[in-house]
């Protein structure tokens, strides 16, 4: 039989198999090997294998479960050691692209109405290249903004702005519209206009979608670096102008996700772009002094009209050196299919298929806080991108960090910063031997 | 047929040989050798490309790595002196404690039994400039109106870093000096109050000669500590903002696990190592200078 013939049955085979839907007995004998992401938050999710397993009488022998961190460890072990005889893996889109050659592109084993189901944008930061490596479960997080209704409905505030700047007060919809708001708001050090993540991935992630909202771009094509261009000296002078103001806690450029969350529940910061898990947090009785007076609004969008949504997602893979390839895809397809997903995000995390979007909408009805969050993220989802698909991502965040907080301190003028964390990245690119 | 015996200084001598090669020389070796290859730990293979004395030139031509190794000499020179007067201060005055001093001295070891993760978390709380100790004390007294920037202002940093390295180990030139102070003998002490000498003379020419062998080997084991500096760093600054507090092993700890360049922070290891060696080479003269001017040297 040739080749190509015998692609087409195993695609035929597999399109009827799949679709997220298992047909009854269709793997009897089959056991899959898997490496799970592991936590509690996770788990309710992995009771319904022994439902696939029933329909279709393959046995699913979960041989790993830890954190993502310590999963991709082993994967990188496993590369190295060619120990991948298991077939299912969670995987992430910020780690996805440091292992290209582990997963095999899903698209063949996929129907296009199936693919289609899934939000567009998450699908997309799925891919390296055009191949599909994971199907993205309910697990993703971008960033909208968290605002303090009470500076909004200030009347003192709302007369002193509109006769600063001739606009009515409103949660701004650009992000120099937002340095403006976060500079009026601020009466340091008792309430500040806004914070930011000032190291590490964090700050380097903030400032690469805030120069794709300008308009430009982090890397070029072939991985050289793209930000000391005029938008990217723009998305730095953001983050300058807001710190030389006074406009920040002076201590921001230590902070990470967990100090800007406790910061925006201390009620003493007006707006923050922050992540979805926070949001019953931050209006949680016990937990935050902002109960009550959260308000949450897609991001902002910056001077080239792009709003920013550098995001991430959980999904899950099949090895390329699986041997059960058909039956690995079902299981990926129903754990991240239309019931997966209520089941998952019921629990509150945001889900990646566009139906079950509307279903988490609809169920939170009744619930204003709720509906609100969910209504913000929704469209703030839809302007998701992920992190530059590069293995060399968190080396080249290593190299730009300083420098981005080196100009926000004032050691160095903008030009200089990323003049140095450009030649930095290009030298450790070409040490890679990228280009 | 004559079996082949080892001289049975080899035999007694062999499980050392094996465990000290196991967990000490192989281990050295390897990493000696990564040093002269591009070895990243997510490339297994490249640990097999020789690239010779690269990752040496790179480190030596690196700014980034002598600032880094500069500020590790200022912060060994600041914190070694400062913990030596505080520890000697402390010792004198817990040995002249007669009721309770058992006590005393065990209360001064707590701060040792503290992990120096937990300390750097403690006093990166403290000098949080938004909800820290030091800046509410500061506002609540009236003594200032604005949130200092503890940790992120450079030398403001290199000084919090500073007092919770002071913070954790001058107990340990208390401990030590005290130990020697117990050995002092009374005798020339006494002979030296007959004959005149203010409390000061004493100290200066009998006590301090005899503690300062106990001195340099506190020296000795604090510069070796200083000089590998990590844990409280990484937790209060991480090194940061923009490489103000960058230490060479918060450098090398970022360059060999985050970046995975395990060759390169291999050779800057190597190089650092020399620092380590010369201060203690340093200390252990002036130890065994001490202790041949009080008869003591073997």
């Amino acid at each position: 039989m040739g080749n190509q013939r015998l692609k087409s049955l195993l695609c035929a085979t597999a399109l009827v198999a799949v679709a997220g839907n298992a047909a009854a007995g269709e793997f009897d004998g089959v056991t899959l090997q898997a490496k799970l992401i592991g936590g509690q938050q996770y788990e309710a999710l992995y009771a319904r294998i022994g439902e696939w397993e029933e329909k279709t009488g393959a046995k699913v022998d979960v041989i790993s479960k830890k954190n993502h961190f310590e999963l991709d460890k082993e994967f990188k072990s496993d590369l190295a050691a060619g120990t991948l005889g298991w077939c299912v893996g969670s995987n992430h889109s910020s780690f996805a692209s440091q292992y290209p050659s582990l997963y095999t592109d899903l698209t063949p084993f996929l129907t296009a109405d199936f693919i289609a189901e899934y939000v567009p944008s998450n699908i997309a930061a799925s891919k390296i290249g055009d191949a599909l490596v994971m199907l993205p479960r309910a697990q993703f997080d971008v960033s909208a903004l968290y605002y303090l209704k009470s500076v909004y409905e200030d009347d003192d505030n709302k007369a002193a702005y509109k006769a600063k700047t001739g606009r009515d007060l409103a949660p701004p919809d650009t992000w120099d519209e937002y340095k403006e708001q976060a500079i009026f708001f601020t009466d340091a050090p008792n309430f500040y206009g806004t914070q930011y993540a000032g190291k590490d991935e964090a700050i380097v992630g903030r400032f690469y979608e805030l120069v794709i909202a300008e308009g430009g771009q982090l890397f070029n094509d072939d991985w050289s670096p793209a930000f000391n261009s005029d938008a990217g000296k723009r998305a730095l002078k953001w983050f300058v102008d807001l710190y030389e103001a006074g406009a920040v806690p002076p201590g921001t450029t230590s902070y990470l996700w967990d100090d800007l969350g406790q910061g925006f529940a201390s009620g003493t910061i007006a707006l923050n772009l922050d992540w979805p898990g926070w949001a019953g947090f931050f209006n949680g009785e016990d937990s935050s002094k902002a109960a009550g007076n959260v308000g949450v609004k897609v991001q902002p969008a910056g001077t080239a009209g792009v709003r920013t949504g550098w995001s991430g997602h959980h999904g899950f893979s099949v090895t390329e050196s699986c041997d059960n390839k058909e039956a690995a895809a079902s299981l990926v397809a129903w754990l991240t299919n239309e019931d997966s997903q209520k089941l998952e995000s019921s629990a509150g995390p945001l889900p990646t298929r566009t139906a079950v979007w509307g279903h988490v909408v609809s169920s939170a009805e009744g619930d204003a806080y709720r509906t609100e969050v969910l209504k913000a993220f929704q469209a703030a989802a839809s302007h998701a991108f992920p992190a530059p698909q590069t293995p060399y991502w968190i080396e080249a965040t290593n190299l730009i960090y300083p420098e981005l907080q080196a100009a926000i301190l004032g050691d160095k003028s903008i030009d200089d910063a990323l003049s140095d964390a450009s030649e930095a990245v290009d030298e450790m690119m070409q040490e890679n031997g990228v280009y | 047929m004559s079996r082949f015996r080892p001289p049975p200084w080899f035999v007694l001598l062999l499980p050392a040989i094996i465990i000290l090669s196991a967990v000490v020389l192989i281990p050295l070796l390897l990493s000696l050798y990564s040093s002269f290859t591009p070895y990243r730990l997510t490339r297994p293979e490249t640990l097999y490309k020789w690239i010779g004395t690269y990752n040496y030139e790179k480190a030596i031509e690196s700014a980034h790595f002598w600032a880094a190794f500069g500020r590790t000499i200022l912060l060994l020179t600041i914190a070694l002196n400062l913990e030596m007067l505080m520890g000697l201060g402390l010792a004198l005055l817990v040995n002249k404690v007669t009721y309770g001093q058992r006590t005393l001295r065990t209360v001064m070891m707590f701060p040792m039994m503290f992990s120096p993760i937990l300390v750097g978390f403690q006093f990166k709380f403290i000098f949080n400039d938004n909800v820290g100790l030091v800046n509410n004390a500061l506002q609540s007294l009236g003594l200032s109106n604005v949130a200092i920037p503890w940790l992120v202002d450079g030398q403001l940093a290199f000084f919090s870093i500073l007092v919770a390295e002071m913070w954790s180990s001058t107990s340990v030139f208390a401990i030590l000096i005290l130990a020697g102070l117990f050995a002092v003998p009374r005798d020339p002490i006494e002979a030296a109050k007959v004959d005149g000498c203010t409390p000061w003379q004493s100290f200066r020419h009998i006590t301090l000669p005899y503690i300062m062998p106990f001195i340099y080997i506190a020296l000795a084991i604090r510069s070796l500590d200083v000089a590998r500096a990590y844990d409280i760093v990484q937790i209060m600054t991480n090194g940061g903002p923009a490489r103000r507090t960058e230490l060479l092993w918060t450098l090398i700890g970022r360059t060999g696990y985050v970046d995975a360049k395990m060759g390169y922070a291999n050779a800057m290891g190597y190089i650092s190592i020399f620092l380590a060696i010369f201060f203690t080479i340093y200390f252990f003269r002036k130890l065994n200078a001490a202790r041949s001017e009080l008869g003591m040297a073997g």
